[in-house]
Formats: structure tokens, C-alpha cells, sequence
């Protein structure tokens, strides 16, 4: 197992991360505000659902040719001046790394904001090494300064309010408290500011990788990944092998929906393109580009006809911004460097242990589906890898049921609830008697424990006990009624 | 006028050929390597693309022609109270003339030669990094987005709209064209493969802390652009 994920089990983890209301305010403020700039963004770009299935059609394509691709953009790098290299797992990759920045004396690495290098833990390998690395993403950067790991792929720090933020700069950066975020952003370009210009190395991800002409396109908004991939004279660009596009012309369909769908822009400030390293004569520019090209469990990916469809993702995190379970949770529950649901589909496979559980936290709603740029259909992976997860437990078929009596008497269970939910004066009278019973020992309207064979509800949740309102509501005269309800809406 | 000049240049688009050829078709096309586009459709595409990067917090200096962008690029110093100004090498607008006004004003003028060796490239990125504002000429503009395509050359780097605080930057007004593939077709393989490119759509930005939009995280935390009038032909 990669250090890019921790061992831990999401369902203990998010129990702990659900009673937190701070967190769950925190989150559906940000993930709230994000769903309303991408509703507005997509509301005045009509050709949103014809680039849609561009894109879907482009990845589909790509990733069929993927072999073919990876060596035409192989040839076009080293044939720009790029030294590539290929990386089967994250330990290939962290060595690469590690092993350039020693024989090249470089001390001092500035990181771009990037989800591989976080997935093959570069950090804390460069560390070790002797190395000085510092995150430049803002997100990434507080995040860092608190010792921990981003909790979404697009806002590291969602989870912390701006006055977490301004106790943390307070402490780390010496500056006066404050929460204003204009004051708070300035403090750390300052301080950023000098460490780029004293960096040796800058690493980054790549967020395509055009095959026709050996370019890697990084996209971005503060300019982080630009100075990283300028100023040190020693670039290195981790990209996974799923990045890669066939041309130039295919880039812009992408670019169309990326932005729109991850942060609600029409485009990203910064758009790089990057083929090579400076020429001669070039002010600026590195020495050296290095592309890492990482596997590390995309081939296993590939190989599986219902999972390979994962790979088409471009890692805009508005899937987590939907998720039910993501927004209550956040993004440290789920225990690995891609949360949500397109973490639940890729993390068995690029990380494996713990994570194998993770395609059973979701309540497959379909909302992460719906606003998927490339319209992965992640409620089939998951149930897929449900399955999966599974049947390896057993002798690989698909399992029998535990308990066969069991299963007959749940499935004769339900017929018989649908039976009784077809006759509205059976749902009522057995309604309000099951409120009868309840009442004495409901809290606010909840009951928190029932006997079993119902404790299997409340040991997850609270029961709400039915209420007589609909019976109030027809006893009343029409006029009553209408009155009531004016009340209520003015 | 804005409004006026676009009704205009719509109504000669729709007289000389069909409407959704000219969206579409017509440019995309192309063979042209370098599209001019009539001066009707120059205005349409110039205020869109003003609206666009008023939209991402940039600022639009209208249309100069190449004697009345000194004046603007002057404005912006003395705004700015500048005593340093880095100028880029032009494209199609000769940038001598602001940089005679510029010194002439008392103002310390940083030009952009080729860096022969290591010490140049440091010296140059000391002084960028200190400047109070760069001048520098844009390739392309995008109007659907208000983006602008630098393509980095040894006597227009790339720092020059990434280390400054402030930008000012030109761009021919024929070079601005509808939406991205255009532009990127414009722009071409070849090109790409060659040289750096960065598109620019406003001012560098985060939304990291609350989702709230602070302006100038590393990148430059102004923009204004001058779509520059070469007069119509």
C-alpha cells in the first residue's frame, strides 16, 4: 500500500467527522457556494451540454488508444527536450524525484497545487532527503502549515473557517491576528514570494498532456503552478498516464467545461502550456523539464471494462461539492488523497487496503452523475466495486445470501409493506399507533433506540416518530386552511 | 455606442452571409494563419471581450489608437505613482514611443533584451520582481472570455505577466478573436511545441479561504488592457 492513503476506516472516521456541526456548516457553506457559481456559470453557455459530450467522446477515444498515445507523447517531449519517465508505482516515482534532487544539490522545492504528487506522498520523501518543500496552492499551503492533508481536490483547506486561517498565520507566520481573507492572502504572497525566487526545483501535476505536440497543460487560477514551472531551474511535472489528449484541437472542448464545472469561472486565470525547457536566449524558464508519467494502478483500471471509465476524470471535485455524504463528512473521513465519489471509485485501486470500503459510502443518489463533466457514471463503478469488494471475500462467484431464511423473510417483508402502503387508512391508523408507542420515549420528535429487530435503523440513525398533522389539517373548515397556510408562506 | 456599434456590426454580418456561418463555420475554417476581421466585427468583439474581463476584475483601457495608448500606458503610471516600469518588445504596436513618454515622465524604463547566461537571467528577474508595472503585448484575446494569449519569446518572457504586481497590456484589436478554439487554431501546433504559452483571463486569483475571490495571490494582482485601433482597412 501507497503512503498516499491512511489506514483508517471511514465509517469510524465519519462517525466522529458527522457530530462536528462546526465542520458541517463550514462545508455546506463552501460546497453551496460552489454549486451556485456553477449553476450560473452553465446557465449562460448554452454549448455547456454539446462540449459535455465532446469531452466524454475525446476521453473515451483516448483512453482506447492510450498505448499509442503515451508513445507519441513520449516521443514529442524528448524530442522537445524533456526527459521523461515512467513510474510503474508511487515508490518508482518518489525515487525519481528524490534521487534528481539530490544528484542536482537542489535543497529548496516549490510544489504547484497537484493531486499525483499528493497521491504518491512526494512530500514527505523529499523531506526526508534533506529537502525544504513548500506548498504554494494558498489552499495547499494552510493546510501544510497545519500538518495535514487537503481535504478537497480543488479547496484544500474547505474544512477551516477564516478564522481558523487567521489563528494559524497568527501562530506560524508571526503576523497580526486577522480574518480578513484580502489581509490573510497577502500575508502568504509575501511570504511565498521569496521562496520562489530562492527555489532550485519546482514539481507541479499536469492536468493534460497534448500528444501531437508533446505539451502539458496546466491549469490554474493564483499563478502558483506558473511560477513553479518558471522560475527554478528544475522543473518536474507528475502527470498520470490518463492525462494525456491526441491534439491540440481536442484541448479547447476540455477547457470549455473544466472550469466551468470546478469552480463556476469560464476559464481559469492561468492556462500553461509547457513543451520544453527554455531556449537559448530565453529570460526565464528551467534548465531541465522532467515528466514523470505514473501508473501506480491505472493499467489495473484500464483492465476492468467497468472501472476503466474512471480514468476519463479531470479532477474538477464538483462531484464532492454534490455528495450527500462528502458535504457531511468532508474530505478526511474518507482517509485517502481523493475523496468523495470519484475517490470511492479510484482509491481501492490506487491505494487499496482500507480504502476498499470505501465504495459503500454513498447512498448512489446519482447527483454526482448528473454534474460530471465527462458524465462518469460513478453509481454503476460503485456498485460494481461493491460487488467486487464482495465477491473477494468469498470464493470470487457472486455470494449466496448468509441467511436464505433471512433474505425470503425480508424480501416477503417489503411485499407486504408495499401491500399495506397501497391502502392510505391502513398507513394511518398503524401510523399514528406506532406514535402512541413512541411518544413516551421520543427526544424533539426523534427516538434514538428502538428494540430489535428495529435497532438495526437506530444504531445509524434517529426514527422520527409520525405526527398526527395531517389529521389537524383535514379537520380544519377550507377557508380555515387557506388562511393558515397565508400565514405561514408571508 | 457600444450597444450602437455592436447593432451595426450585427446587421452587416447578417447582410454579406448567413448568420450561423459566421458564428461558426467562416472562422473556424480559415486557412488564414493571422484571421483580420472587418472593423464592424472588430468592435462587436472588442466590447465583448471588455465585458468579459471587467467580469474576471480586469480593466479595459477602450480602443487607442497607437498614439493615444502612450497617453493611456501614462495614465495607468501616474495612477500608480510608478517609478519603475518594465516594457516588453511589441508585436505590432512599435512600444518605443511609450517608452520615450515613460522616461521622459521621469520614469525608470526596464527593456527586455535576450539574457545571454545565467547572471543576466537573475539580474532581469530581480529587477521584474521590483517593478511597479509591466507593459507587455498580448498574441491573441479571446472575447467570450476576456483571456489574453502571451506566447513567451526572449524579448517578451513570460515573467513579464507573472512577477510584476501590475500589467498593462496591448493587443492589436484584429488579434481578438471569438472563443477558444479559434484562438488556439490561430495559434497553432507548431507554435505551441516551440515556445510557451500562457492564456491570461484576468487577474491571478483564490478562492481558498471560504470560497471567498481575493485578487493577486502570486500573479499579478491588476490587469489593464488597451485594445490598440490600427486603423481599419
Amino acid at each position: 500500500m501507497s503512503k498516499g492513503a491512511v489506514e483508517q476506516d471511514f465509517f469510524a472516521a465519519s462517525e466522529a467527522a458527522v457530530a462536528d456541526l462546526q465542520l458541517r456548516r463550514k462545508l455546506e457553506n463552501a460546497t453551496g457556494r460552489h454549486l451556485d457559481h456553477v449553476a450560473a456559470t452553465r446557465a449562460e453557455f448554452p454549448a455547456y451540454e454539446a462540449e459535455r459530450d465532446a469531452s466524454r467522446r475525446i476521453k473515451e477515444d483516448s483512453i482506447a488508444r492510450l498505448d499509442d498515445l503515451l508513445v507519441q507523447l513520449k516521443e514529442r517531449l524528448e524530442a522537445n527536450g524533456c526527459t521523461v519517465f515512467v513510474a510503474a508505482n508511487a515508490a518508482e516515482a518518489r525515487k525519481y524525484i528524490v534521487d534528481l534532487a539530490r544528484e542536482r544539490g537542489a535543497r529548496r522545492v516549490v510544489k504547484g497545487k497537484s493531486m499525483a504528487t499528493e497521491e504518491i506522498a512526494l512530500n514527505p520523501a523529499l523531506a526526508e532527503a534533506g529537502c525544504d518543500v513548500v506548498e504554494t496552492d494558498l489552499g495547499e499551503y494552510i493546510v501544510q502549515l497545519r500538518g495535514e492533508r487537503p481535504s478537497h481536490i480543488i479547496t484544500p483547506a474547505i474544512h477551516l473557517s477564516k478564522e481558523d486561517i487567521g489563528l494559524l498565520f497568527n501562530e506560524k507566520l508571526h503576523i497580526p491576528y486577522t480574518s480578513e481573507p484580502t489581509a490573510l492572502t497577502a500575508a502568504a504572497r509575501e511570504r511565498l514570494r521569496e521562496v520562489f525566487l530562492a527555489a532550485e526545483m519546482g514539481v507541479t501535476g499536469a492536468n493534460f498532456a497534448i500528444a501531437e505536440t508533446g505539451t502539458l497543460v496546466l491549469v490554474e487560477n493564483e499563478g502558483n503552478g506558473r511560477m513553479s514551472s518558471t522560475l527554478p531551474e528544475i522543473f518536474v511535472a507528475v502527470m498520470g498516464i490518463e492525462k494525456v489528449i491526441p491534439s491540440m484541437a481536442d484541448l479547447s472542448h476540455f477547457l470549455e467545461v473544466l472550469a466551468r464545472t470546478a469552480t463556476g469561472q469560464k476559464l481559469t486565470t492561468y492556462t500553461n502550456f509547457i513543451s520544453g525547457p527554455r531556449r537559448a536566449g530565453d529570460a526565464d524558464g528551467p534548465r531541465e523539464v522532467h515528466v514523470v508519467m505514473l501508473d501506480n494502478g491505472r493499467t489495473t483500471m484500464l483492465a476492468d471494462p467497468v472501472l476503466r471509465e474512471a480514468l476519463y476524470c479531470l479532477r474538477c471535485g464538483a462531484c464532492l461539492n454534490v455528495c450527500p455524504i462528502y458535504r457531511r463528512v468532508g474530505g478526511h473521513a474518507y482517509g485517502s488523497t481523493y475523496p468523495g465519489p470519484i475517490g470511492s471509485i479510484v482509491s481501492p485501486s490506487l491505494f487499496g487496503g482500507a480504502t476498499a470500503t470505501l465504495p459503500f459510502a454513498s447512498t448512489l443518489c446519482g447527483a454526482c452523475r448528473e454534474i460530471c463533466p465527462v458524465k462518469i457514471d460513478i453509481p454503476r463503478i460503485l456498485l460494481h466495486l461493491r460487488w467486487k469488494e464482495t465477491a473477494a471475500k468469498g470464493d470470487g462467484t457472486l455470494p449466496t445470501p448468509k441467511w436464505p431464511r433471512a433474505a425470503r423473510r425480508a424480501r416477503e417483508g417489503v411485499e407486504t409493506f408495499s401491500r399495506m402502503a397501497n391502502h392510505p387508512i391502513t398507513v394511518r391508523v398503524l401510523g399514528r399507533l406506532a406514535a402512541l408507542v413512541m411518544w413516551p420515549f421520543a427526544r424533539h420528535g426523534y427516538v434514538r433506540w428502538m428494540p430489535p429487530p428495529f435497532s438495526n435503523w437506530t444504531r445509524v440513525r434517529d426514527f422520527p416518530v409520525p405526527r398526527f398533522r395531517r389529521r389537524r389539517g383535514k379537520s380544519r373548515s377550507p377557508a380555515e386552511s387557506k388562511a393558515a397556510n397565508n400565514g405561514t408562506q408571508t | 455606442m457600444a450597444e450602437f456599434h455592436k447593432l451595426i456590426a450585427n446587421l452587416r454580418d447578417a447582410l454579406e452571409h448567413p448568420a450561423a456561418e459566421a458564428h461558426n463555420g467562416a472562422a473556424a475554417a480559415s486557412p488564414v494563419a493571422v484571421p483580420t476581421t472587418k472593423a464592424a466585427r472588430r468592435v462587436e468583439l472588442a466590447s465583448q471581450f471588455a465585458r468579459e474581463l471587467q467580469a474576471v476584475g480586469g480593466y479595459f483601457l477602450g480602443t487607442p489608437t497607437p498614439k493615444e495608448t502612450v497617453a493611456r500606458v501614462l495614465a495607468v503610471a501616474a495612477k500608480l505613482g510608478a517609478h519603475t516600469v518594465a516594457v516588453g518588445a511589441g508585436i505590432f504596436t512599435d512600444p518605443t514611443p511609450i517608452v520615450d513618454a515613460l522616461e521622459l515622465a521621469g520614469t525608470t524604463v526596464i527593456r527586455n533584451a535576450a539574457c545571454a547566461d545565467d547572471a543576466a537571467r537573475a539580474e532581469l528577474r530581480g529587477k521584474l520582481a521590483r517593478c511597479d508595472f509591466a507593459v507587455v503585448e498580448a498574441d491573441y484575446a479571446i472575447a467570450a472570455t476576456g483571456t489574453l494569449a502571451m506566447i513567451a519569446t526572449p524579448e517578451r518572457p513570460g515573467s513579464l505577466t507573472l512577477l510584476p504586481p501590475v500589467n498593462v497590456i496591448l493587443v492589436s484589436a484584429e488579434r481578438i478573436l471569438p472563443d477558444l478554439a479559434t484562438a488556439l487554431e490561430a495559434i497553432g501546433p507548431a507554435a505551441i511545441a516551440s515556445h510557451r504559452l500562457a492564456l491570461v483571463t484576468g487577474p491571478s486569483r483564490t478562492a481558498d479561504i471560504e470560497k471567498r475571490i481575493v485578487l493577486g495571490v502570486h500573479g499579478p494582482r491588476e490587469i489593464h488592457v488597451a485594445a490598440v485601433w490600427h486603423g481599419d482597412d
